[in-house]
């Protein structure tokens, strides 16, 4: 008996897939991504919005092309998906310098999907030809690139790869883990740089969506499979996949990754309750419906999750500082103009109607969740909904309704109005724009609602043409991801575009006291190694931003997705965070 | 007969630039270019939105834009380039065809199919409790629009326990080699557009083939036939209906570039893998030579459907000569 046991073990352990091809030193992920050890086999189903426009990482700039890409590539240093902290992926370590300027990675043994060996060749490949290429369209040349000086890149040995900065970059291995290595066995060809006779730029043509599979290679726990245009994606295990559970079985669990294409949410949500895709994103709107066929018992599970990733983008408000009208434009600009303007805005009351109650108070933007960079002075900070308070400060700017009209007049005696902006694509804003329209109408300030496709608000406002409008844009987890946005004279710091001249560099001249503040911050936290000074400076930004408001931030949207339960390990963990990986995710017998 | 199609064919070429220089100047006039979508991306850098500009030409005045354009089709037969996918626009177009034309084509058969025996049934009943009946059909087709008879149809199927919401297959047959299953799979998906994208058509056909029918049966030739004594059979389909068929076969050559741009919103809703959802990313993206190889395209079929239409219009009616 025992030894049929045995020879059925041995059996077991043979038909469990590719175990021999193992690297030798495979990674455990975080025990907290499991809520049990699954088993193998089946597939796992997904949704995706629309057709990848490349295979290409570095060709295209494509949501669904990354969604996918992500599956397949892997980045040195990763984000761990349980807490968002930084932790070893193709490199096992890594040091940095007493300087701060040279940062060592040494790789881990693994293999491409093809079965090349993985080595600092590809890394520098990667870094050098492509990431840093200005001609590749997916390019993150400005992520590495401090001061006008690129990082430099040197293989030590074949496991062996040192960066050199021009400075030292706090944010350094938080960008890197955005950066996912491809092969340069695969990619060399199309470099122009390496090639005589090849184009700059060629390399976006190469891993399209018409390249075969099999070329496609990669480190992830996944690699292509099949592309049937515009309608699936299939995915199946990386035989060399080093990912492994705490049990130190080989990852992925499941045999297939699916992912349909279904532009049309509303189809996408049919085919979620007809069985055929396992697991979505919904919004609030479907919250309730979702959740009524869960409790009659429906074979799936609504979760609600607190947010931590940068979607669903929190909604702000933002006034013009470079509107036409200048009386306006001193208004606009005036601190205690936007801090009256906070004061109408009902928080609560918004969470309560526009999501359902899913949804949380934001950050000034960082998140409450994000631990290692939130400030809690904020909360003290950020004004409550007060109409009185709103009313005092209006006053005292002179914007009082003179003529007993009951319209506010500004100090020169015309009538105060405002219009309102925003995407009428997007349901949650135009709700809140309807709220703040019904609330400032009150205060006597009649709002005129604008609202417009998104396409368009999108080129109102890189035109500055608007007065007040409602905008979103995510909140990463590291402010030095988002500096483009938030940091003064930076492209799409889009309410005071005068802090940017006509070459899209910032003019420090134009700007106040305060944002020139923000300015320093940024430039400071940037080249900081030292996490607890970054924190600082990124602290002392949150809290400017608090008290200046030069956006409004309104609310943040909590992560709601709807899985079916035949899928294993996607739950809510302790802290409220949905957790649930494809590498981790299994399908139950 | 040969002179006149080789001269109708030779008229097709500056036909052709004339569409083509027009379609281009109305994707020109359209605010934004390709890159437009990137400016919003806290990713892309201004100096990235720059870089792609310079690299697609973008940055160079239009009619060099057009001229280039046209330039690679005569010299090489290349269309051009899309933006977004990175590849030539006439791969891009035929990947896409096959569905597309199954589609469609099923579509425009089902309501030819089910249209002419209606219509003829309801002229020569007219006013029967059976042509009321199929003339209200008929408004209500007219009246729904496509995509929205597309979800309810689809909520329906949801309702009564069916799986085939969207799309023209179960995700386990979609790439799989065929098989009497895969088969079965597709004609339990196909009903819903056929239905869908069809009826409109059907009802719109349904009125024209009565109204027609119904003139030609007044016409003397007809009450002719009848005094002959020929039996009501040869009556209707040898004489009436041969010619109250007429105008239809236009309609039938109009109909040709339905057969890859078709019903845009209902595709999306369905779930298609046809190219009217593609056509329109293309469009809102700024993926400007995707778009006019797809519009030539199609006014290559039009121009091409109207010359078969005459020709078939010849070949049914001995009273058209072209001489």
């Amino acid at each position: 008996m025992k030894r049929v046991a045995l020879v059925l073990l041995l059996l077991l352990a043979l038909a469990l897939p590719a175990a021999a091809q193992l690297p030798p030193n495979p990674a455990v992920v975080d025990p907290a991504l499991f809520e049990e050890i699954g088993t193998y086999g089946g597939e796992l189903v997904l949704g995706l919005s629309a057709a990848p426009r490349s295979f290409n990482f570095y060709g295209v700039i494509d949501n669904n092309a990354y969604t996918v890409l992500y599956n397949i590539l892997d980045p040195l240093v990763a984000e761990n998906p349980a807490t968002g902290e930084l932790i070893p992926a193709l490199a096992e370590r890594w040091e940095v310098d007493e300087t701060g300027t040279q940062v060592t990675f040494y790789l881990r043994d693994v293999l491409w999907s093809d079965g090349t060996p993985f080595t600092a060749d590809d890394v520098v490949f990667t870094m050098v030809h492509v990431v840093m290429n200005p001609n590749a369209e997916g390019n993150s040349v400005d992520r590495f690139t401090l001061g006008g000086q690129p990082v430099l890149w040197e293989k030590v040995d074949d496991r062996t790869v040192k960066a050199i900065l021009p400075s030292p970059y706090g944010a350094f291995t938080r960008v890197l883990s955005h950066a996912l290595m491809v092969p340069k066995h695969k990619l060399e060809p199309y470099i122009a740089a390496l090639n005589r006779g090849v184009e700059p730029g060629t390399i976006n043509q190469a891993w399209t969506t018409d390249t075969p599979v099999e070329d496609i290679v990669g480190t992830g726990p996944f690699v292509l499979s099949e592309y049937i245009v515009d309608q699936k994606i299939t995915l199946k295990r990386n035989p060399y996949s080093w990912r492994v559970d705490p049990e130190g079985n080989q990852l992925p669990y499941v045999d297939r990754l699916v992912y349909l294409i279904v532009q049309d949410p509303e189809v996408m949500l049919a085919q979620f309750r007809a069985g055929e895709i396992h697991r979505i994103t919904i919004t609030g709107q479907n919250y309730p419906a979702l959740k009524r066929e869960e409790l009659a018992g429906a074979n799936y599970r609504v979760l609600t999750g607190s947010p931590v990733s940068p979607t669903p983008s929190p909604p702000h408000l933002s006034f013009n500082w470079d509107v036409d009208d200048a009386e306006k434009r001193e208004i606009f600009r005036n601190d205690k103009f936007r801090q009256a303007m906070e004061y109408t805005i009902d928080r609560h009351r918004i969470i309560e109607d526009v999501y359902n109650t899913l949804a949380i108070i934001p950050g000034v933007p960082v998140l409450p969740a994000n631990k290692a960079f939130y400030n809690p002075e904020i909360e003290k900070i950020m004004r409550p909904y007060d109409l009185d308070k709103a009313k005092e400060l209006l006053e005292e700017l002179g914007i009082v309704d003179r003529d007993g009209d009951g319209i506010r007049e500004l100090p020169s005696g015309r009538p105060f109005e405002l219009t309102l902006t925003t995407a009428v694509n997007v349901q949650a804003h135009n709700d809140i724009a309807v709220i703040l329209k019904n609330e400032w109408d009150q205060l006597g300030i009649p709002t005129h609602l604008q609202l417009i496709s998104s396409a368009l608000v999108g080129e109102r406002r890189s035109a500055g043409e608007f007065e007040v409008m409602i905008e979103a844009f995510g909140n990463q987890p590291d402010p030095q991801l988002r500096k483009a946005i938030w940091q003064p004279g930076r492209a799409l710091y889009y309410w005071h575009r005068s802090t940017m001249d006509e070459n899209q560099q910032p003019v420090l001249e134009n700007m106040v006291d305060w944002e020139r503040r923000v300015f320093d911050l940024f430039e400071l936290g940037e080249v900081e190694m030292d996490v607890a000074q970054r924190k600082a400076y990124y602290d002392e930004w949150q809290e400017i931003y608090a008290d200046k408001v030069p956006v409004i931030f309104i609310a943040k949207g909590m992560e709601l997705a709807a899985v079916s339960n035949a899928v294993g390990n996607v739950f809510i963990q302790e802290n409220g965070q949905i957790i649930g990986t494809n590498y981790t995710a299994f399908i139950k017998q | 007969m040969a002179r006149y199609i080789l001269r109708r064919l030779a008229i097709m070429v500056p036909m052709m630039v004339l569409i083509s220089i027009l379609c281009f100047a109305v994707i020109k006039l359209q605010p934004g270019d390709f890159t437009t979508q990137y400016l919003t991306d806290p990713r892309v850098t201004p100096e990235m939105v720059a870089q792609i500009r310079a690299r697609l030409g973008l940055d160079q005045p239009a009619p060099l834009q057009y001229w280039t354009w046209v330039k690679g089709i005569l010299t090489r037969g290349d269309f051009g380039y899309s933006f977004a996918y990175k590849r030539p626009v006439q791969e891009l177009i035929w990947e896409r065809l096959g569905w597309t034309v199954v589609v469609a084509g099923a579509t425009m058969l089902f309501s030819w199919v089910v249209a002419i025996p209606i219509g003829i049934y309801s002229a020569t009943h007219k006013y029967s409790f059976l042509d009321y009946f199929l003339t209200f059909i008929g408004f209500i087709g007219v009246s729904i629009p496509s995509f929205f008879l597309a979800l309810v149809l689809m909520y329906l199927s949801l309702r009564l326990g069916g799986t085939a919401v969207g799309g023209l297959f179960s995700q386990q047959y979609i790439g799989a080699p065929w098989t009497w299953a895969k088969f079965v799979d597709l004609l339990k998906h196909l009903w819903i557009p056929l239905i869908a994208i069809g009826l409109s058509g059907t009802a719109g056909l349904i009125r024209l083939m009565r109204a027609n029918l119904l003139d030609v049966l007044q016409a003397q030739y007809v009450v002719t036939a009848r005094a002959k004594g020929l039996s009501e059979r040869v009556v209707i389909y040898k004489h009436a209906v041969r010619n109250a068929i007429n105008p239809l076969i236009s309609l039938l050559g109009m109909q040709l570039p339905e057969l890859i741009s078709g019903t845009i919103v209902t595709s999306i809703v369905l779930n298609l893998p046809t190219m009217g959802p593609f056509f329109y990313d293309a469009l809102i993206n700024g993926d400007q030579y995707l778009v006019m190889t797809f519009l030539m395209f199609s006014a290559f079929l039009m121009l091409l459907g109207n010359l078969i239409a005459d020709i078939l219009l010849a070949w049914s009616d001995p009273r058209i000569r072209f001489e």
